[in-house]
């Protein structure tokens, strides 16, 4: 057994070690540090990833699915998507007045890359979307400012908007829409809402679009030649399942699907998302475990090279506490917490330069909002952990070495 | 008469060096008792230190058997050697072998240290120790702040900070001048009278006339062991 004294002395020892080769310990961690760098840095990225699909998927709704001609994912073979036959007003309508298992449903008309004009300021890149009022009832139509519009205004086609929150911000810095009027598709529209903000950096196709009534949109772009979404609400994420096996078969039956064969339409969940994100976060593991293994190889070797100098180095010490009733354990535990203490500094030392990065870039790239201003607590533990795995790796050949010395060889070695 | 504190009999310690063997012990057999106070004597390479070592479990003999206590030694695993080391037996080198960048205090501790003792004791003990040896207002010096026989003052004191059953000096004034030799002779003497047992290697005859027991080896052998009649009790500087 290991005294809870003899740890201490090797803490004391370690210690002591650093503070008289700062230098040399320095330099000896690069390896370490550069390591745990990427470790934290690649934490802070996945991290902020999570946090951004997390707050997007759930301003969306979890229990919220979308049926579309098309799927989100993409995944499906581009050529047949593009076969399929759009999905009517018609049928939308038909599927929301039949569907059972819905809290909400309802139909959702876009139009993609419009214009928006407020006097002679324009902005581009906009997409504008036709809903009936109950919009409101879904997540993405919680209004931050002003209202959303009424049953009366969807019903006698008014010329009223809800403006999504990047384009109220971008026509109104000063957050004064409300009451102003904007030109969509030639027609001027009355302000009445601000929708809250949904989108982050990656997705913020959400917060760029102008909200009005369906009748409205109709009237502005045509119903015919385009294909309606309808956006279904469970109730709750436990009934989606309920939900979405209605769901297809209500829509196989409105669209005379025949049994067997095939959808012709998609049913999108905010789950896909995450099957995106997926990919990107792959991608930056790949790269990030990549370099930080290399680096980490690069440390190990560099820490395994100055233990073997330490023993050598203290080959007399060594004698010493042998002749003093040191165990080869004692020997082999004052030599690894050395080596560990020797990354746990390094981690220490990424940890100072990745918060000082992380502050740098978060004011540097503004939009890049979903990734936090500073290390995230449980990335400091697993850097910790990280660093003393390293370090007892890096030590345990040099400890070893060190705790097999003879006792009478090492007291007479001179250095 | 009882078991003595130390049994050997008939051990030897070879070494292979590139293809020979040295013989540093060749047979040798010593029975040494509580309370004896023993110099062992012998011209250089002689094999006092390699028979000190194998005494003080440091090192095995090759051959024959070691007892110490009643105990087989050449049972003993390693763990089981270091234990005995830090308990029963307290070393005093020729080069007093401080750890350099340890004060005095620590120096001392490190035996108490490694038998798991708490920081608050090992320090009241330690500091009693080096007490002992009138080093009381030398507490926070390294090796390098004292003289040399205030280091080997400090060596004896972590030798005795365990309360060990023998005390093994190996040329322990072999690096210190006449009066500071006395000095520590003087040491090992009231450690004697107290009731240690001491075993103490020199070849100045001056030395090994405070002992009460002295044994000659020459050539890996024992040569003599006699009672040593008149033992030097005086600590007169000539
Ligand atoms: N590690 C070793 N390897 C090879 N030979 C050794 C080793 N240690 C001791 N010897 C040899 O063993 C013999 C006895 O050595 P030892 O150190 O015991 O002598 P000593 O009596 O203590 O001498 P001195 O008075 O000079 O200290 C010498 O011939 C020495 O060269
Ligand atoms: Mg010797």
């Amino acid at each position: 057994m290991i005294r809870i004294s003899e740890i201490q002395e090797s803490f004391r020892i370690a210690f002591e070690g650093l503070q008289a080769n700062k230098l040399r310990s320095f330099l000896t961690t690069l390896g370490v540090v550069i390591g745990i760098t990427f470790v934290i840095l690649m934490g802070w990225f996945l991290n902020g990833l999570d946090a951004a699909l997390e707050s997007t998927v759930n301003l969306l709704g979890t229990d919220v699915m979308y049926i579309d001609k098309w799927s989100w994912s993409g995944g499906q073979n581009w050529r047949k998507t593009m076969q399929r036959k759009n999905i009517t007003y018609q049928q939308a309508m038909e599927f929301c007045n039949s569907v059972k298992t819905a809290e909400v449903s309802l139909p959702e008309a876009h139009k993609w890359g419009t214009t928006v004009k407020e006097r002679d300021r324009t902005i581009t890149g906009i997409s504008v979307i036709g809903v009936p009022y109950s919009y409101s009832q879904l997540p993405a139509g919680t209004v931050l400012y002003g209202r959303f519009f009424s049953q009366f205004e969807d019903e006698y086609s008014t010329n009223v908007t809800v403006l999504g929150y990047g384009v109220a911000k971008a026509l109104f810095p000063e957050g004064d829409a409300i009451g102003r009027t904007i030109k969509i598709g030639g027609r001027t529209f009355e302000i009445i809402g601000v929708i809250i903000k949904r989108g982050t950096m990656m997705m913020d196709f959400v917060d760029n679009q102008v909200i009005i009534p369906i009748s409205t949109f109709f009237g502005v772009y045509g119903m015919t030649g385009r294909s309606i979404s309808i956006a279904v609400k469970a109730g709750s994420a436990e009934k989606l399942d309920e939900t979405r096996a209605e769901a297809t078969g209500l829509m196989r039956s409105i669209r005379n699907v025949p049994p067997g064969q095939e959808e012709d339409f998609s049913i999108n969940e905010t789950q896909t998302f995450k099957e995106q994100v997926e990919t990107l976060r792959l991608a930056t593991w790949g790269i990030g475990i990549g370099l930080t293994l290399l680096s980490f190889i690069v440390g190990i070797i560099g820490i395994m090279n100055i233990m073997f100098v330490s023993v050598t180095e203290r080959t007399k010490e060594i004698g010493i506490r042998k002749s003093l009733g040191a165990k080869s354990s004692s020997i082999l535990t004052q030599f690894l917490v050395e080596s560990a203490s020797l990354c746990l500094v390094g981690a220490l030392i990424a940890f100072t330069f990745c918060s000082v990065v992380i502050a740098i870039a978060v004011r540097l790239v503004p939009e890049a909002d979903f990734l936090t201003p500073y290390v995230p607590p449980q990335l400091i533990l697993i850097a910790a952990i990280v660093s003393i795995i390293v370090g007892i790796l890096a030590g345990i050949v040099p400890a070893m070495r060190a705790s097999a010395l003879d006792p009478v060889e090492a007291l007479r070695y001179e250095s | 008469m009882s078991t003595p504190l130390i049994h050997i009999e008939h051990i030897a310690r070879t070494y292979e060096m590139g293809g020979e063997t040295v013989h540093a012990l060749r047979d040798v057999s010593l029975d040494i008792h509580s309370n004896e106070y023993v110099a062992l004597m012998g011209p250089s390479g002689s094999g006092k230190s390699t028979l000190m070592n194998i005494l003080g479990c440091l090192d095995t003999p090759s051959l024959g058997v070691y007892t110490f206590k009643g105990l087989d030694v050449n049972e003993m695993t390693d763990d089981d050697l270091a234990e005995i080391r830090n308990k029963e037996i307290g070393f005093v080198f020729q080069t007093f072998n401080l750890l350099p960048r340890a004060t005095a205090l620590k120096n001392i501790e490190l035996p108490l240290i490694y038998s798991g003792i708490s920081s608050q004791i090992r320090k009241e003990r330690a500091i009693k120790a080096l007490e002992d040896v009138g080093l009381g207002d030398r507490m926070l010096h390294r090796p390098n702040e004292l003289s040399g026989g205030q280091r080997q003052r400090v060596a004896i004191a972590r030798a005795l900070v365990t309360e060990p059953s023998i005390i093994l000096a190996d040329e322990p004034t072999g690096n210190l001048d006449t009066k500071t030799g006395i000095e520590i002779m003087k040491l090992f003497q009231d450690l004697w009278s107290k009731g240690n047992t001491v075993i103490l290697v020199t070849h100045e005859e001056d030395i090994a006339r405070h002992a009460r027991r002295i044994i000659r080896i020459r050539d890996g052998k024992v040569e003599s062991d006699t009672i040593n009649p008149n033992p030097v009790t005086s600590f007169e500087i000539p």
